[in-house]
């Protein structure tokens, strides 16, 4: 999509943070067409030094080359020079400030400034000085206590309850940073910049509230019996697989994929309540089956009949897999040191086209040369 | 007042992931008009056998704060009646396998011609387009195609499938991208289709990954490990399956660790005197530390750590989330009475706005079809005995 028309054409947005969510939320932004600047203190924001570091450049962090990709950044550790930079702003995305206080400063001097905190338990609150980082976040939030279910919590039942990989928690926080952003703007023209407080635990508790409902209903969830009773991981000849019948079509269409064998076929089998009764039972004859198949002729096969199954794609297959070549939700960015990456870009299309990102990762100051909208000149370098 | 005071949403979604994002919008302020049919509810107003769930029991976590009314789009008046609906509204929302509207004769091209600058968003499983876009899925599908359950496990175990929360990101992301749309046509004029896909957003919470394999590297499951920094894990207490979470990367935050744990002797120890130190030999370590949380509560090893400026915390069950007294002043968790159920708890916006603040929960989960006189009458301007005969008809069912 070009520059001109992307959404959020003309929308600038600092992002001073250190954090993954913060991190995310400018991202997103800058995906979507924001001209995001990056502003770094004289050693470089912390986020450049989260491990882990690629194995050819282990002095760049991979999670700021994947969420700054696309931003420009600027050296500022002076009030002036900040105050000159929101001054051309729409919003500042901040995990520094640590109070509402600090924070209503900077609406109160740029009174059309959309000012979003994302922090690990937001500005206010007992917990809100509390130090957290990823896996604190997710099992602050529930949904690590709930992992694993299925195969993964039969074959581990000792093991500690699992967070889910990378910074699940922290880039829902950033997600949720961003359209507190966006939901700001839009009131904007009737009430002015305001401060939104964004919580990187409460955006988590956000996606537990299903689990939050069944406990207020008298339902207590655990990841030893929250497991699917059947179906599932499933195990193939060469893979693992997903696969889910909620529906009577779907599971009709699994015993056809499983070549109507007589024990699926029982006439107790035709009530969903009796078959969630006998699910051991039936896991182990899917299993059973499904050990005899390749992944991939089996995926294709259960699609053709309706039947909700999929592949666990790794890494590289997620890149290479014809689906996400042809929708073009990634993109080749320059990452100085290793030559052209592919990153992804956005989970979006819009009027059926992809999204861009204009430049890798920044190199620390980059606007001094590259400053797009911004007035950098004015910023003590 | 709110955010999204004004605008409103008609919304076709079903299921978790499309109807939390228009959950969230409708939580900010959005008049939020959910649109099914007797002939098929949500299936979240349905029990789950295959959960285990003999009844209903997630519907209003996706479903309150919106207006609900019957239409039955098969029925050769339901399409022209949705028309006119979308004409009034400033976004359509759907979560239909893709082609499935257009068949139906309300596609985007069709709501385009209802109101020019409307902001359709679609949201499924694979997109609108590309070869598997006819592929259908749940959550735990989402992230085995996007890369996410292949990662999330145990080492040496299995892929591991990610539940609702997987929906309900999918969901918020949604809500993004169908607010900058609406940005672009405040400042445009004009709408746009915006596309959706669930296995995307699993492939950008695995982006780092990505990533690293474009780069040659061979990212793999780590457990509760993250590379590069120790201790980093989850710890036994002295509770029964009760567990805290303690990560101390830093030379600082270690310091704080061993102050807190008395064993201030480790600092000196070789194989525990830098950070990368400390991951080589991460199993020795997360033996130390293991013996000392075990031998108190979760909720005493936490308070000392945090006061020693050490990021830990409980792995908090649902009933511990449900009553955390923070959560509870910052309105993240909320008791809503429920009629006929009582008095629950419940999870409130995630978003505090200094100015339009009254953000939330502002009304129940509504009955099918509940809000069909204010809908069909009062914006429609359809006299009540149009409205009886569409009724009579099953258009309005």
């Amino acid at each position: 999509m070009q520059a001109a028309t992307l959404p959020l054409s003309g929308i600038r947005v600092v992002e001073r943070g250190h954090g993954v969510a913060a991190a995310y939320a400018g991202r997103l932004l800058g995906t979507l067409g924001a001209d995001v600047l990056l502003i770094e203190p004289p050693g470089g924001s912390a986020l450049r030094r989260l491990p882990p570091f690629f194995a050819e450049r282990s002095d760049l962090g991979v999670m700021f080359a994947y969420l700054s990709a696309g931003k420009r950044s600027i050296v500022c550790d002076e009030a002036a020079g900040l105050d000159r930079l929101l001054s051309e702003a729409d919003v500042l995305l901040d995990d520094a400030l640590s109070t509402v206080d600090a924070t209503s400063d900077l609406t109160r001097s740029h009174p059309d400034l959309v000012v979003v905190s994302v922090r690990p338990f937001g500005l206010t609150g007992p917990k809100a000085g509390w130090a957290a980082s990823e896996l604190n976040l997710i099992h602050a939030a529930s949904e690590g206590f709930l992992m694993p279910n299925g195969l993964s919590a039969e074959m581990f039942p000792q093991a500690p309850p699992l967070k889910i990989h990378g910074h699940f928690a922290e880039l829902q926080g950033g997600t949720a940073a961003a359209l507190a952003a966006l939901a700001a703007l839009w009131a904007r023209p009737a009430v002015g910049g305001q401060l939104a407080d964004v919580s990187i635990q409460d955006a988590a508790v956000a996606l537990a509230a299903f689990a939050v409902q069944r406990h207020g209903d008298g339902s207590v969830e655990h990841r030893s019996t929250r497991s699917f009773r059947y179906g599932g991981v499933v195990e193939c000849a060469d893979g693992y697989v997903e696969l889910l019948t909620l529906e009577e079509r779907q599971w009709a269409a699994l015993v056809e994929l499983m070549g109507r064998p007589g024990w699926a076929t029982v006439a107790r089998y035709d009530d969903p309540v009796e078959r969630g009764l006998d699910g051991p039972a039936i896991n182990a004859r899917i299993r059973e089956w499904a050990k005899q198949h390749d992944v991939r002729s089996l995926v294709e096969r259960a699609q053709a009949l309706g039947l909700p199954m999929a592949k666990y794609d790794a890494p590289r297959e997620v890149l290479d897999s014809p689906h996400t070549l042809a929708r073009g939700t990634t993109a080749s960015v320059e990452v100085d040191g290793l030559g052209p990456l592919r990153i992804v870009t956005s989970p979006y299309l819009i009027d059926g086209q992809p999204l861009e990102l204009r430049s890798g990762p920044p190199a620390l100051d980059s606007a001094r040369a590259d400053p797009g909208p911004w007035p950098v000149s004015t910023v003590a370098a | 007042m709110t955010p999204l005071d004004g605008l409103r949403i008609l919304d076709f979604t079903a299921h978790a992931a499309g109807p939390f994002c228009t959950h969230m919008l409708a939580q900010l302020g959005a008049e939020c008009i959910k649109v099914e049919t007797a002939l098929r509810p949500d299936i979240f107003r349905r029990p789950h056998p295959v959960y285990g769930r003999m009844h209903a029991a997630t519907f209003d976590q996706v479903s309150s704060v919106k207006r609900s009314i019957r239409l039955n789009l098969k029925h050769r008046e339901g399409p022209p009646l949705a028309l006119r609906l979308a004409a009034l509204s400033d976004v359509v929302a759907e979560s239909f396998r893709p082609g499935v509207l257009d068949r139906l004769g309300v596609g985007y091209a069709e709501m385009r011609t209802a109101r020019e600058d409307i902001v359709m968003v679609s949201i499924s499983a694979s997109g609108q387009s590309g070869p598997d876009s006819h592929f259908s899925g749940y959550a735990p599908m989402f992230g085995a195609w996007g890369g996410l359950g292949y990662l999330t496990g145990y080492v040496g175990g299995p892929p591991t499938e990610i539940r609702h929360v997987m929906d309900h990101a999918v969901g918020m992301h949604a809500a993004v991208a169908t607010l900058a749309a609406l940005q672009r046509r405040r400042a445009t004029g004009c709408g746009c289709h915006v596309d959706v896909s669930a296995r995307d957003v699993a492939a950008a919470f695995a982006g780092d990954a990505l990533l690293r394999a474009d780069a040659g590297e061979r990212p793999e499951r780590r457990g509760n490990e993250h590379e590069g920094i120790a201790p980093h894990g989850v710890y036994p207490t002295a509770e029964d399956d009760r567990w805290i979470t303690i990560v101390a990367g830093g030379d600082e935050a270690w310091a704080g660790l061993l102050e807190a744990m008395h064993r201030t002797d480790l600092a000196g120890d070789p194989r525990f005197d830098t950070p990368a130190a400390r991951y080589r030999h991460r199993e020795d370590l997360d033996r130390e530390v293991g013996a000392w949380t075990c031998r108190r509560s979760g909720e005493e090893s936490v308070a000392l750590l945090q006061s020693h400026g050490v990021a830990a915390h409980v792995s908090w069950s649902v009933a511990e989330l449900a009553a955390d007294e923070h959560l509870r002043q910052r309105a993240a968790i909320v008791d809503v009475d429920v009629p006929g159920a009582g008095v629950r708890a419940a999870v409130g916006s995630p978003i505090r706005f200094s100015t339009t603040s009254e953000v939330g929960l502002r009304s129940g989960t509504p009955e099918l079809g509940e809000a069909e006189e204010y809908v069909y009458g009062a914006l429609l301007g359809l006299a009540r005995r149009e409205r009886e005969r569409l009724v009579d008809d099953g258009v309005i069912h």
